[in-house]
């Protein structure tokens, strides 16, 4: 299996700022970069949807509302080379650099704190990776692997959403302890 | 675990024979595009017809709010005029009638989620619409779509777009009869139709089974058909009053009457004869008056009625124009329970608020149809995903879109409608707002549209906020109002035909440019788009709330008792309502509060430096351009063959390619050829060879000799090998650049016989 458009999903404490409050902020990074982002889509009329979503050419950052649970979604579009793990790592690392920035923001900060203990992983290709046991399975050494560096332990679950096959392949990592986003980038520096 | 296959080899059997080489023609014509073997507007046009269309900042640029930035898109290939390859686009999915199934609400979720950005859009025409989409998914995205039985096919472009019809129809207490037959015949037929390949500009058509509902829209559009019975002999007839030369746009046209009762066999017949008339009179140089709205006003609507009635004599029969017939009166959907009342079962939260006005009675005793809320016409995957289970627990394949941009289910037994709603409720679209004036229905404006001036969406989102907030305050009277917003004066929002409409405009306010939104009140949705609206005044974009509040309240202290909103608006006239939005059309000035300068949910300072060029009207492309294009795609496909080691297959294609050019070049001069090989070549010699009009200057009559050699050469049925297929490849290269030089030619006006003696000179 051959993974791409690998997206990565980290989770927000208690939403403390308004979903609306995003827009002015991607916006400001679409003016503070030279032509790397499109537009700013909004759905925040949307229960649980994409809610507000910046969109490039190689990877889109959304504050996502899927399942009612925010967080930053980073999904890679464009292809990516090198081995799954490879692939794994870099779309994490983004995700994590886009969390970190979006904390650093002026408007938000002391508003906003990802969890740093739960990710959750999804590929955007049913063709490639369909939401099976078989592919879990397929995909499942490279995850923990990656999840053991992320967490510098082996107090972690991965935990596939089975009940519906109709969703993309996702698999969350879960561990009970708690981590800042600046470390999780520091423990990713390892791959 | 399947390592390898691709969407075509996955789904290769569930696709439609048929749908699947189209798809796989279009997939080839991209690769020509990229190489640049397919002229830019014929590409545009030809994608277009395949429902895939540009959105904002497709031409690589964007304003930021400070400085227009140049996006980092690769800009070596292009889509259209000015539009970059690599930028993300909209797609359109044609939806006939609105009708979906629950497998195909689980597609087009899926799709959402790979392609798009996660929403699926319903349009105010019953489409499905995506946005951020590449144009490199969308072969597969088609082929997808093909398996489960849907098609964007001529979704845009210069062609019938999707058929429409009221989703009520064949439940509808008041219908005449059921016109989801005669949607689902007409759209098929006109699908691709040859009659309906060469309009100017797009042509709309809406089914709706009664005079007094809003449902069908008739009079909005190109064409609209409303069912009608007749007594002949003592039986009942069915047939439809035609009405043709509606539409909206910058200036709305109500359509005329073309037959007050069209018996239904005819329907079809006269179908294609006003796409033979249209195709034939209307105007295809200037698009803005290239709908046949247009034309009928200049030929009046008994002229036109002459031309469609003479153009119907010369019609061969067509086997599909009454194929349908037979079976329209079968009741075409089944319930998947018994039809039982709600009597007094427990009733959730909210409960009743919702079945006020989110359900209608059916004809069908025990039944109700109840309406799915979208806000601003958006479902998540999730959403739709939920709802295919929804749709699979409660009813059976009954499921349509609405103009109104809504979901509409259909045969829900009453008694289930407590836990209809739970359902809804629970995925968050159990909103009881449905025909209110909560319910905004937008275009998508500068959100994703090129032509978008103002943000019609971001309106639409802050009214459904504000209004939502006080529904249950708002007079009765008010609640049932409807608002349509569009982003610019194109309509697509349907503003003309709302009690409050409105579209985006630029002010210039002390130097600085302010969105604003003209105001149009009084136009009428019931009787199928009764009458339009009258233009009020334009106001600032951020007082338009304030505006809404405005009028309606003055509309509940001053209307009589039980007077409608259109005739309180034509009673007071215009200068009154006028007068009374004198104040909101000021803002303070731009150092004061810069907020007024910028758009709803868009922070940059306002500004028209995005606005490019509409594909809404296509590309006007001929016949023989299609013609010659798709003579290159037949080459490329011999080119494939020829890889794949066929030659001989390869070396008929590759013949075939050039009888395609000869017959785009007769196209030009005799739009009607047919496709017999025979008659081609024929006309293509006396037309073009004798004649010498397809002649080179230095090489002759060589390259149409080509052709001729080639008949005999693939006639006599000799052995070719990949020598000979490759020279025959080489040859039809050459063939089809010479049609390419000669329609060229012809299209400036410069062609003409060549002189020998140039030939002779060379030759020397």
């Amino acid at each position: 299996m051959e993974l791409q458009k690998i997206n990565v999903k980290v989770f927000t404490a208690e939403p403390k700022v308004p979903l609306t409050d995003f827009i002015d902020v991607f916006h400001g990074w679409i003016q503070a970069t030279d032509g790397v982002y499109l537009d700013v889509a909004d759905y925040s009329h949307m229960q649980a949807g994409p809610g507000i979503v910046l969109v490039a050419d190689d990877a889109n950052v959304s504050i996502d509302e899927t399942d009612n649970r925010r967080g930053l979604l980073y999904s890679q579009k464009s292809k990516m080379s090198g081995s799954n793990l490879e692939k794994l790592s870099t779309v994490l690392r983004s995700a994590l650099e886009n969390c970190q920035r979006l904390e650093q923001e002026p408007a938000l900060r002391g508003k906003l704190r990802f969890l740093g203990n739960q990710v959750e992983i999804l590929v955007n290709d049913r063709l490639v990776a369909p939401n099976t046991g078989e592919a879990f399975e397929e995909i499942r050494p490279e995850i923990d692997f990656l999840a053991r560096r992320l967490y510098s332990t082996t107090n972690f679950t991965l935990l596939r959403n089975q009940q519906d096959t109709r969703l993309r392949f996702n698999v969350t990592i879960s561990t009970p302890l708690s981590f800042e986003t600046k470390t999780l980038l520091n423990n990713l520096q390892a791959i | 675990m399947e390592k390898s296959l691709t969407w075509k080899e996955k789904i290769a059997e569930k696709m439609p024979a048929e749908l699947a080489r189209e798809i796989d023609i279009f997939e080839q014509q991209m690769e020509l595009r990229k190489q640049g073997k397919i002229d830019e507007k014929v590409f545009a046009e030809t994608r277009l017809r395949r429902g895939i269309y540009g959105q904002r900042y497709d031409n690589g640029q964007r304003h930021d709010g400070n400085r227009i930035q140049k996006l980092k898109l690769p800009a070596d290939v292009i889509k259209g005029p000015d539009t970059l390859w690599d930028a993300p686009g909209m797609m359109r999915i044609k939806i006939p009638f609105g009708g979906l199934n629950p497998e195909q609400l689980e597609v087009l979720a899926e799709l959402s989620e790979e392609y798009a950005d996660g929403v699926s859009h319903v349009t105010t025409r019953q489409d499905i619409q995506y946005h951020f989409v590449h144009i490199d998914d969308t072969p597969s995205l088609m082929r997808r779509l093909a398996a489960v039985g849907i098609t964007s096919r001529e979704a845009c472009g210069n062609v019938v777009r999707n058929v429409t019809a009221c989703p009520l129809a064949g439940i509808c207490r008041d219908e005449t009869f059921d016109t989801t037959p005669y949607a689902k015949a007409c759209s098929r037929f006109l699908l691709g139709h040859p009659d309906t390949q060469d309009f100017g500009r797009k042509f709309k058509i809406a089914f709706s089974g009664c005079q007094q509902h809003p449902c069908g829209l008739v009079t909005m559009h190109d064409m609209g058909a409303i069912a009608k019975t007749r007594v002949v002999d003592g039986k009942e007839k069915r047939g439809f009053a035609l009405y043709v030369g509606g539409g909206l746009g910058s200036v709305p046209y109500k359509a005329k009457l073309f037959d007050e009762f069209l018996p239904e066999e005819e329907l079809l017949p006269i179908s294609q004869a006003i796409s033979r008339v249209f195709a034939r009179l209307g105007e295809k140089r200037n698009r803005a008056r290239a709908r046949v709205k247009f034309l009928i006003a200049n030929l009046g609507i008994d002229e036109f009625r002459k031309l469609v009635l003479a153009e119907r004599q010369k019609l061969a029969n067509d086997p599909r124009w009454t194929a349908h017939l037979p079976s329209v009166n079968e009741q075409t959907e089944e319930p998947l329970k018994a039809g039982v009342s709600l009597n007094g079962g427990e009733r959730p939260d909210g409960f009743d608020a919702w079945y006020a006005t989110n359900t209608y009675k059916q004809k069908q005793p025990g039944y109700v149809a109840a309406t799915v809320t979208l806000p601003l016409g958006d479902a998540s995957a999730d959403q739709l995903r939920a709802l295919a289970d929804i749709a699979r627990r409660f009813v059976k394949d009954t499921i349509r879109t609405t103009v109104e941009q809504n979901i509409l289910f259909r045969w829900i037994s009453e008694a289930d409608l407590p836990e209809f709603y739970r359902a809804i409720k629970a995925i968050g679209l159990g909103a009881p707002d449905a025909a209110t004036i909560v319910d905004v229905t937008a275009c998508p404006g500068t959100d994703t549209c090129k032509l978008g001036i103002a943000s019609s969406r971001g309106l639409a989102r802050e009214l459904r906020y504000q209004l939502g907030e006080k529904s249950l305050q708002l007079d009765e009277a008010v609640k049932n109002l409807r608002i349509k917003v569009s982003g610019c004066f194109n309509s697509c929002g349907q503003h003309h035909i709302a009690d409050i409409g409105f579209y985006g405009i630029n002010r210039n306010v002390k130097g600085f440019q302010v969105p604003h939104f003209q105001v149009i009140l009084g136009g009428k949705f019931h009787d199928n788009a009764g009458e339009y609206g009258v233009p009020i005044g334009a106001v600032p974009s951020k007082r338009i709330p304030e505006a809404v509040l405005s009028i309606t309240e003055y509309y509940v202290r001053k209307r009589l008792k039980d007077e409608r909103f259109q005739d309180f608006v034509r009673r007071i006239g215009k200068k009154e309502i006028k007068d009374l939005l004198e104040d909101l059309t000021k803002i303070p000035d731009h150092d004061v509060d810069r907020a007024y300068y910028s758009d709803w949910g868009d922070p940059r300072e306002f500004t028209l430096a995005d606005m490019g060029i509409g594909e809404c009207a296509g590309e006007v492309v001929s016949q023989a351009e299609f013609t010659l294009a798709a003579s290159e795609r037949e080459l490329f496909e011999a080119q494939l063959l020829l890889d794949a080691g066929r030659p001989r297959d390869a070396a008929k294609t590759a013949y075939a390619s050039m009888v395609r050019a000869a017959q785009g070049l007769v196209k030009a001069q005799d739009p009607g050829i047919s496709e017999d090989e025979n008659q081609i070549l024929a006309e293509f010699t006396s037309r073009f060879y004798e004649t010498q009009l397809f002649w080179d200057k230095y090489a002759g009559g060589k390259f149409a000799e080509y052709m001729f050699k080639a008949k005999e050469f693939i006639g006599a049925g000799k052995a070719v090998d990949a020598d000979r297929a490759v020279q025959l490849l080489q040859e039809a290269q050459l063939f089809i650049d010479a049609a390419h030089d000669c329609h060229n030619k012809l299209r400036v006006g410069v062609a003409s016989a060549v002189k020998l003696d140039s030939i002779a000179q060379t030759s020397a």
